[in-house]
């Protein structure tokens, strides 16, 4: 059996289209309705309401539960403040990634880490010796992602600025509030004990429902995080831990996560793999790839039909060239309700990563391959003020 | 920063010592609190780079004597022709079959000797099939066979008595949580017999350390090591159980690998990866000593007590379920003095032997004819684990079994003596060749340094 | 007198594989069996009226998928049905169970540890990769490394190519597989001892080993290599029982020309001049052949049907110290009903997988320990399954048929194997079930119990031994079964070898007999 998720017997209940999906071991909705159009448009236009339970969490407390964390994570920790998060990912030894996720800080002693696979083993490994804490508390806690320009409001006006962290009530429950999400827009993840997880729900909506809340599934997420430029595991990236090959790995300067990897820390899992990569040239790049709409046109006119879009994001693996070459492919992709923008996600090799690079995707028209012009262009796609404000 | 501290004072810390020392480096031994024992054969290119003169090699003649169902002794002696007639007494067959039987255990073990004084052989490459093929097509043939073989069918298939495959299967089990049907207890009984002459399975008993304790150039101290510093992935130094610390760019221990990666070192210097690894490798101990003070010669310089291989093996199961032998497998060598060394198996760690003492006790004084015992001491796998410095009472640090030898040896990240943390090197027993080749693994880890 | 191209002895699966690639490569082949019936141990039988069993072997696994597309077996009527799911009652009620679904497994290993729920992922990873490393070994005829010609001085190059190409990790890992016992190497892996003690089952099927031998780890590995629709590890049932997987096989090479003759016992190989010339039934017919093939174990072949004086000394020393030591059983029973497991009440899904009674390794362990002094394990291991609840043909509408495999029942126990001894053996092996399905005794209606020493008397497998020989490192490969005899010839000119008892080894996989078949048609 699967499993389902403290928020179940409401989003059940509203599952209209019958699209579940797995995710994590749970069953979580696809979308509510019949097309997740509307879900998608209230991300951006009001506000959305996902279930991310499915996420796996670990409490980590103890005096050396920074000490833990900062050696895992390619981030500084040590340095993290009392209420702050960061996103990060983290490496194994050859400084491969093997997960991605957040790491807040709650307390002097006492952090949440959410992760998108399973890590107890890897952060109990890295424990030795430490005095540390870990609970694996994936099904205790239960978390919301309230996400789009209502959603403060809906909180009631909460003040917290962006990637921080309070502990807090809302209609009596004890919660904690991060503004972070997935979705790159103004937007925050509530998380909660599992036995307060429906009135919690309930709450939410009642609050809501005047400013537009919208339940909202799977499928409209990937289209929101696709315009945010975030990389979503096992599609856009294989985690050493699964892959088959040394090829199917990646570094974070391979995802375009560099930023993240703090090489002034004295260690952590993988540095000294990082720092060598760091000195040499990097062969590949996790960029934004936009599609040229003109190009793509002419493709579908030519066989006398109208441009055909993709109806969800898609995650597959296309190829991108650029001549005679193979430049790499693209892992994710799809069109931009908002944009009015047919955009993708790909892993490109040098030189053909660099911005403005003229490349063409493959795009299969009436059963032929066929090649649409495309260029490099920067991450997220879309990047609001509000995101940040 | 010339200094190199060397930790330990076995041969192998001993031999890495004079050898660093002689190519210029400051060389400072700690000792820790430990006497090691005296320990065996010298494999030559170790006595030429020490120039160590004066090796005495000893082995009781007959090298073992074992007592008969129906009264007498079998008696295997240096020289090959005597053992057989001593063998003929118990089976035609077996005496007849004994020179072809020690001819080949040789040629074998000459092969492992040459092994034994480098560092471990890469299995894939040309030069070692080259070598192997050496052996010819009978010894190639035996290598491939008799190294996964359990010591119980090799010796099956060669003879019929079951006193005399007792005491060869011994050897066979000598240290390790197996009986002589397990696989990998062939090689074992190799590995004894590297360093002896043929027809002879027993180690011998040296004066190495003695000998490498009087040469010049090495600074000894009895303190004992409590850390070793690491800075920006590097050695610094280290610090004693007194607090002192001493700088230092280069740290060889002899210590066992799970103190040396997991105690000495801070976590975090290493990959999680590797120390789950150190964690796992196997050495479990499975021996208790007893000492027993006779007032005259009991009439044999060394007796085994294991009348089959099926008395092996039962011993062996009593220990594998956490307890101790009900009837032990009991190796005693005597010295000059009348002592009486003993060496018991099994007891499992952590299992009682309050009684084990008496059992031995009694088992012995059957044999030792009119000599009065004086004064005894049983030591436990725990209480060796504290006198004799051996981890979990495993004197050879990490179990000699076929997946923790030559190239994975004691695993493969660490079998070329260095560790990923700059300057931090790895000698001793659980080193390769591993325990009962003296200073072998100390030299190989020696020269490797000065490779670089 | 007949005469004909090729003679094989034996109509057990491999012997069959043999004859059908032989025959699609045009030669005339004859395939002579002693029962009534071809298959060997891949038999199915209507032991008691409406109730069928696989009376011996009962799972596919380890048939090699080549050999299935070959000879296109699904047209011949071969069908595997998977099985989904493999469940460990424990002593305390409770039960650990493993099922194909990622997330449905994953889920159940959290039940019991958090930490073997994720190393499982990567177990899984590293044996693929170790199995995917072994499997171009399996269809190779074994390079000789003692044997300095060309061919063979190439083929060792050329392992040592393949182990080199596997990377350092990989080569040490597959070193590891193959010289340590199954405990040792799972207990680098996992803390449940239920989940340790059922994967480690898999490392001694077969063998006179406990977990905690080692070599048990490459037995395990050897069970692994089981592929079905592209997935390793996977179990399955054949529609029809393991009989039809013979049945399929013996289509396949009748549809390409050969004959298949039963109740053609033979009594030995016909030797003239140096040479193997054809055979002698039981009864005197002889028939004559181009080349004789035995499908027989390497015992048999060698000692009983050639003749220590036709063979050079050294080879038959070896052949005399191949270990055979069977230490396998079957107890079959026609139910009434189906049992009522108590860790996992009713009917349901679990009742169309395995069961496997190992909840701890010492347990194992302990059952090893009895055997190897000659006793019956007072509680011994066991591999369970209802084939009805897949296929419901092998019983009457309503009633069931179970199989259950177990160790260990020492071929030389102690006293011989009496009919009181097997009785004892139905009586361990239902009362041991029965403690965790307990209205197993009121739902037997018949019972069939097959010892060691009944496996030898009625297929011909020396001292029961299900592999032919055991599967120990030191008559794995260029040593199976004899040193340097391991490419399906043998010392006689005209005779080859294509049974278990050669590279790589036993468990329904065919490949001896594809093997030998390519080597006789001198295929690279």
């Amino acid at each position: 059996m699967l499993k389902t998720t403290p928020f179940h017997e409401r989003t059940a209940a509203l599952c209209a289209s019958h699209a579940w999906r797995r995710w994590a071991g749970y069953v979580v909705a696809s979308s509510y309705e019949l097309s997740h159009q509307r879900e998608y448009h209230s991300i951006r236009a009001a506000a959305a309401l996902f279930d991310v339970s499915p996420l796996y969490k670990y409490a980590i407390t103890g005096k050396d539960a920074a000490r833990l964390l900062d050696h895992v994570v390619t981030r500084n920790i040590q340095q993290l403040g009392v209420g702050q998060v960061v996103y990060t990912p983290w490496c194994d030894a050859q400084g491969k990634v093997l997960d991605d996720g957040t790491v807040a800080r709650i307390g002097e002693q006492s952090f949440r880490m959410t992760a998108a696979e399973p890590n107890l083993r890897w952060l109990q490994d890295n424990a030795r010796g430490l005095d540390v804490a870990i609970e694996d508390v994936s099904e205790s806690l239960a978390a919301l992602s309230l996400q789009g320009p209502a959603s403060r409001a809906i909180l009631g006006g909460i003040d917290l600025k962006y990637f921080r962290l309070a502990e807090t009530r809302i209609a009596s429950i004890p919660v904690a509030i991060s503004r972070t999400g997935y979705t790159g827009d103004l937007g925050y993840e509530i998380w909660v004990e599992k036995k307060s997880a429906l009135n919690l729900w309930d709450a939410l909506i009642a609050a809501g429902t005047p400013h537009g809340i919208l339940p909202a599934g799977m499928l409209a997420l990937d289209v929101a995080r696709l315009e945010a430029g975030l990389m979503l595991i096992d599609v856009d990236y294989v985690p050493a831990r699964k892959a088959l090959i040394e090829g199917q790995t990646s570094s974070p300067f391979e995802l375009d996560l560099g930023w993240t990897v703090d090489l002034k820390k004295e260690r952590f899992v993988g540095r000294d793999a990082l720092a060598a990569e760091a000195a040499r040239d990097p062969l590949w790049r996790f960029a934004g790839v936009e599609i040229d709409w003109d190009s793509l046109e002419r493709l579908y006119a030519e066989v006398g039909l109208a441009t055909r879009l993709p109806p969800q994001a898609w995650r597959m693996s296309v190829p991108i060239y650029s001549g005679a070459e193979q430049a790499g492919y693209a892992t994710s992709g799809g069109w931009s309700p908002l944009l009015k923008k047919y955009i993708a996600l790909a892993h490109l090799r040098a030189p053909y990563f660099a911005q403005g690079t003229e490349l063409e995707m493959e795009i299969t028209v009436e059963h032929q391959r066929k090649r649409a012009l495309a260029r490099v262009v920067k991450k997220p796609f879309f990047d609001p003020d509000r995101k940040r404000a | 920063m010339n200094r190199t501290v060397v930790i330990g004072g076995g041969a192998d810390a001993l031999v890495a010592a004079q050898m660093l020392a002689t190519a210029g480096r400051e060389v400072l031994v700690i000792e820790g609190a430990n006497a090691p024992q005296a320990e065996g054969w010298v494999p030559r290119p170790v006595l030429r780079a020490l120039k160590l003169q004066g090796l005495e090699l000893h082995w009781p003649d007959p090298w073992i004597s074992v007592p008969l169902p129906g009264g007498g002794r079998l008696e295997l002696w240096r020289d090959m022709a005597r053992s057989a007639e001593s063998i003929r007494r118990v089976s035609a067959r077996d005496a007849q079959r004994w020179p072809q039987f020690c001819k080949r255990m040789a040629r074998l073990a000459r092969f492992l000797e040459a092994l034994y004084a480098e560092p471990p052989p890469d299995p894939l490459s040309a030069g070692f099939a080259w070598r192997a093929r050496r052996l010819g097509g009978q010894g190639l043939e035996d290598l491939l066979r008799i190294l996964p073989m359990p010591v119980a069918e090799l010796l099956d298939d060669w003879f019929e008595n079951d006193a005399l495959k007792g005491a060869l299967g011994g050897a066979g089990v000598l240290h390790l949580l197996q009986g002589p049907r397990s696989g990998g207890t062939a090689f074992r009984l190799l590995h004894h017999h590297v360093g002896c002459p043929p027809g002879v399975f027993r180690a011998p008993r040296s004066n190495v350390l003695e000998l490498l304790r009087r040469l010049p150039r090495v600074e000894l101290q009895g303190a004992a090591v409590q850390r070793v510093a690491v800075q920006a992935g590097a050695v610094a130094g280290v610090v004693l159980n007194d607090g002192r610390e001493l700088e230092a760019s280069m740290v060889v221990s002899s210590a066992d690998p799970r103190r040396s990666l997991l105690e000495f070192i801070e976590p975090g210097w290493l990959d999680p990866e590797l120390m789950r690894a150190v964690r796992h490798v196997r050495r479990r101990g499975v021996a208790a000593r007893l000492r027993v003070q006779l007032d005259r010669s009991p009439g044999f310089g060394a007796l085994s007590i294991a009348p089959s291989l099926d008395y092996l093996e039962r011993a062996y199961d009593d220990a594998k379920h956490g307890g101790v032998s009900r009837q032990p497998y009991v190796e005693a060598r005597c010295d000059e003095q009348h002592r009486l060394d003993v060496h018991i198996q099994y007891a499992a760690q952590g299992a009682d032997c309050s009684k084990l003492g008496d059992t031995v006790f009694a088992m012995l004084s059957e044999h030792w004819g009119e000599a009065v015992p004086r004064e005894r001491e049983l030591l436990s796998p725990q209480e060796l684990a504290q006198t004799e410095g051996w981890p979990e009472g495993q004197a050879h640090h990490a179990e000699l079994a076929l997946d923790q030898v030559l190239w994975m040896r004691p695993l493969p990240e660490l079998a070329r003596y260095r560790t990923p943390i700059e300057g931090l090197w790895l000698c001793g027993p659980a080193m390769h060749p591993g325990a009962g080749v003296a200073g072998a693994a100390g030299f190989n880890c020696a020269r490797e340094i000065l490779r670089r | 007198m007949r005469s004909t191209d090729v003679i094989v002895i034996g109509g057990g699966h491999n012997g069959l594989v043999c004859a059908a690639y032989l025959a699609r490569a045009g030669r005339k082949v004859l395939v002579l069996e002693r029962r009534e019936r071809v298959g060997g141990a891949a038999m199915t039988e209507e032991v008691f009226p409406g109730f069928r069993f696989s009376v011996f072997s009962y799972v596919v696994s380890l048939l090699r998928p080549e050999i299935i597309r070959d000879l296109e077996l699904p047209r011949h009527g071969l069908h595997i049905l998977p099985l989904e799911s493999t469940i460990t009652p424990l002593e305390n009620g409770d039960y650990l169970g493993q099922w194909n679904d990622h997330d449905q497994n994953r889920r159940e290993l959290a039940r019991h540890s958090l930490r073997d729920a994720e190393a499982y992922d990567e177990f899984g990873l590293m044996l693929h990769q170790m199995a995917r490393a072994i499997k171009p070994l399996l269809g190779m005829a074994p390079p000789d490394p003692t044997s300095l010609s060309l061919a063979n001085l190439s083929g060792m190059a050329d392992l040592a190519r393949h182990f080199r190409g596997l990377g350092e990790k990989r080569f040490h890992t597959l070193h590891k597989l193959l010289t340590m016992s199954s405990a040792d190497f799972l207990d680098e892996w996992f803390e449940n001892e239920a989940l340790k003690a059922t994967k480690s089952a898999s490392g001694i099927i077969g063998t006179m080993l406990g977990p905690r031998s080692p070599g048990t780890a490459y037995v395990l590995l050897h069970h692994y290599m089981g592929e079905l629709d592209g997935v390793f590890r996977a179990w399955g049932f054949a529609k029809g029982g393991n009989g039809s997987v013979s049945a399929a096989i013996a289509a396949a090479a009748q549809a390409a020309g050969a004959e298949i003759r039963c109740n053609a016992p033979v009594a030995n190989v016909l030797v003239s001049r140096g040479r193997a010339k054809g055979v002698v039934l039981e009864g005197g017919e002889e028939i004559r052949a181009k080349l004789v093939v035995s499908g027989a174990d390497p015992r048999r072949t060698f000692l009983q049907l050639v003749g220590e004086k036709h063979l050079p000394d050294e080879f038959v020393e070896s052949i005399k110290r191949f270990r055979f030591r069977g230490s396998s059983a079957k107890v079959n029973l026609a139910l009434g009903e189906l049992p009522d497991f108590t860790c996992l009440p009713g009917r349901g899904a679990h009742l169309r997988g395995a069961f496997s009674i190992s909840p701890s390794v010492a347990y194992l362990e302990r059952a090893y320990d009895d055997a190897k002094y000659g006793e019956i394990s007072r509680r011994p291991y066991m591999d369970v399954v209802i084939p009805s609840m897949l296929d419901p043909a092998m019983a009457p509408p309503g009633k069931h048929v179970m199989s259950i495999f177990v160790q260990y029942a020492p071929y030389h126990v102690n006293g011989g194997w009496t009919d009181a001894r097997r009785e004892a053996l139905g009586d361990v092996v239902v009362d041991t079930l029965a403690q965790y399905a307990p209205n197993l005794k009121s739902a037997i209606l018949h019972r069939q119990v097959v010892t060691p020493a009944d496996i030898e008397r009625i297929v011909g497998l020396t001292e029961g031994n299900i592999f032919q020989g055991e599967l120990s490192l030191q008559q794995m490969f260029f040593l199976r079964p004899a040193p340097s005899w391991a490419k399906y010839r043998t010392p006689l000119a005209g005779l080859y070898q294509c049974g278990a008892g050669t590279h790589p080894g036993g468990g329904v996989m065919g490949a001896s007999g594809r093997n030998a078949a390519r080597a006789i048609l001198g295929a690279p």
